[in-house]
């Protein structure tokens, strides 16, 4: 079995009910995220559209935050997925500077590393993430990639546009996405302007480190 | 490049709480810029024990006394950047072999324990079982521990090569820094601690191999500098920190005259003059200056986006 993330950006509407269902799910703290929605708006006024790519854990085959890790503490379950062990952890942070996705942050209520697990506690009840149950246009597809009768395979199959993110670190992601441009996929496709953003000033989480 | 299509798209990120920019902090810089005047002092006094092994009379205990003290401002700096610092255990006990950090963990003890025993022999002046004499037994074991401080002070550019995303941190260019920085603080610092005990010839020797660190080391940050960007979009990237305005430019400049350009100035000075002053100069800016370059370059490659 080998567990992958499909999602289908021509279907996601920006509603982060998954993040919130994650949130809630997990009981992420406070100013961090397992999973999140980007949002970028291309274009000159008026002719813009905005862009919706939510962001998680890759879970790639070639995981380079489970090579660093010192303790083992991230490490591949028999499904594929590249989950933690907060209780080994040493928060030594070498996983954040691995993950090319900026994926995993340390927790700080635990002071570990944590990330998204594709709710591998729900998957051992049989149950789907938190996050595929909660999107209101299933945008998000998840299943076996190595069963070619799963939603994900078929899914795969049907759709030519399928990418993944920084194909070029030879991480091989098990996260895929459909209908993705490089102003989705590519972080130098797009400007981090001051004054911005949406709803907040928070651009960096006041997290972490020793600056 | 993808830079070249934002005046067209004019994309714009407008919401995304990324994860924190600099996590490895000036914590890391001491742990670099101590454990490069850590080995790099065993690489010296290795080097002084070939050239003129009379000289080492009354400078071993004393030089690796340094070494080891400096050794554990990198292992204390270490410990204190981990979130989990009392799990530090874990690392010998669960250890994880692919992990460059796990590797340099058991390395750097073991070091440091050699190190341990070669000075209390040195101090008790006890005669050992392997060799009658104590010194014989030192410079012995410096063989030994000279071997294993190559792979000490190259472990880092092993974490540095592991973190994927980082383009500005290649293994081939951080392993000959790291090496660099050694040699460079290495004589800089038995420059400063040998004092009267070298002879002239021999401080000339170290101020060589310093000038000559600083020279080479100098050589590859502008390899990087001027060619780095026209190989990947992400140097290009991080390399805009150190760029005109960029928000680190001063602060690399200011690394790059101090530990390379002033000390190569003032060690052909030096020799011009027969100046030990000068010398001692030159020493005390590659020293300083070194923290500088080391943390520059730690951090420009973390700020830029993942996400």
């Amino acid at each position: 079995m080998q567990l992958g993330f499909l999602v289908d950006l021509h279907l996601c509407m920006g509603c982060k009910g998954c993040e919130i269902a994650c949130k809630v799910e997990n009981e992420v703290p406070l100013s961090t995220w397992r999973l999140r929605v980007k949002y970028v708006d291309v274009g000159t006024f008026p002719e813009t559209k905005r862009t919706f790519t939510p962001l998680r854990c890759n879970h790639c085959e070639n995981a380079p935050c489970e090579r660093i890790c010192p303790v083992s503490a991230l490490h591949y379950i028999e499904n594929g997925i590249v989950n933690i062990d907060k209780e080994r952890c040493i928060g030594c942070a070498g996983c954040v500077m691995a993950c090319p996705y900026g994926a995993i942050y340390i927790d700080p209520e635990t002071q570990t590393a944590d990330k998204c697990t594709y709710c591998a506690h729900r998957i051992a009840s049989s149950m789907m993430p938190a996050c595929v149950v909660a999107c209101p246009v299933e945008a998000n597809i998840f299943g076996d990639l190595e069963d070619p009768s799963s939603n994900i395979s078929k899914y795969i199959q049907a759709h030519r546009d399928v990418q993944v993110r920084k194909p070029e670190k030879g991480t091989n992601p098990h996260h895929y996405y459909v209908g993705a441009g490089q102003v989705s996929l590519n972080p130098l496709a797009s400007k981090r302007e001051e004054g911005y953003n949406l709803f907040n000033n928070i651009t960096t989480l006041p997290l972490g480190g020793h600056h | 490049m993808v830079h070249e299509t934002l005046a067209a798209t004019n994309a714009v990120v407008t919401l995304d709480v990324a994860i924190p920019d600099i996590f490895w902090g000036w914590y890391v810089t001491m742990n670099m810029w101590a454990k490069s005047i850590g080995t790099g002092l065993v690489f010296m006094l290795f080097l002084l024990l070939k050239k003129n092994s009379s000289e080492m009379n009354g400078l071993r205990a004393p030089v690796m006394i340094a070494s080891f003290i400096f050794m554990n401002i990198f292992l204390v700096f270490t410990w204190l950047d981990l979130h989990q610092m009392w799990r530090m255990w874990h690392i010998f006990f669960y250890p994880h072999w692919t992990s460059a950090i796990t590797v340099g963990a058991w390395m750097a003890t073991l070091f440091v324990g050699l190190e341990f025993v070669m000075i209390a022999v040195m101090i008790r002046k006890e005669k050992c079982l392997l060799t009658k004499e104590p010194t014989a037994f030192f410079d012995k074991t410096l063989f030994w521990v000279t071997l294993l401080a190559i792979p000490v002070t190259l472990y880092t550019a092993g974490i540095m090569a592991e973190a994927t995303a980082r383009e500005l941190w290649q293994m081939p260019t951080e392993s000959a820094q790291m090496i660099l920085a050694a040699t460079l603080s290495g004589s800089a610092a038995i420059i400063l601690l040998g004092g009267s005990k070298l002879s002239s010839e021999t401080k000339n020797f170290f101020g060589a191999i310093l000038g000559l660190s600083a020279l080479m080391a100098f050589i590859i940050y502008m390899s990087e500098y001027i060619f780095g960007a026209m190989k990947a979009e992400e140097v290009a990237a991080i390399l805009g920190y150190v760029k005109g305005d960029g928000e680190y430019a001063t602060m690399f400049w200011i690394g790059q005259w101090v530990a390379y350009i002033l000390p190569m100035i003032l060690v052909a000075l030096s020799r011009v003059s027969n100046s030990s002053s000068l010398l001692n100069l030159a020493a005390i800016l590659a020293i300083v200056g070194l923290w500088v370059v080391k943390h520059v370059w730690l951090v420009i490659p973390q700020l830029l986006p993942m996400s």
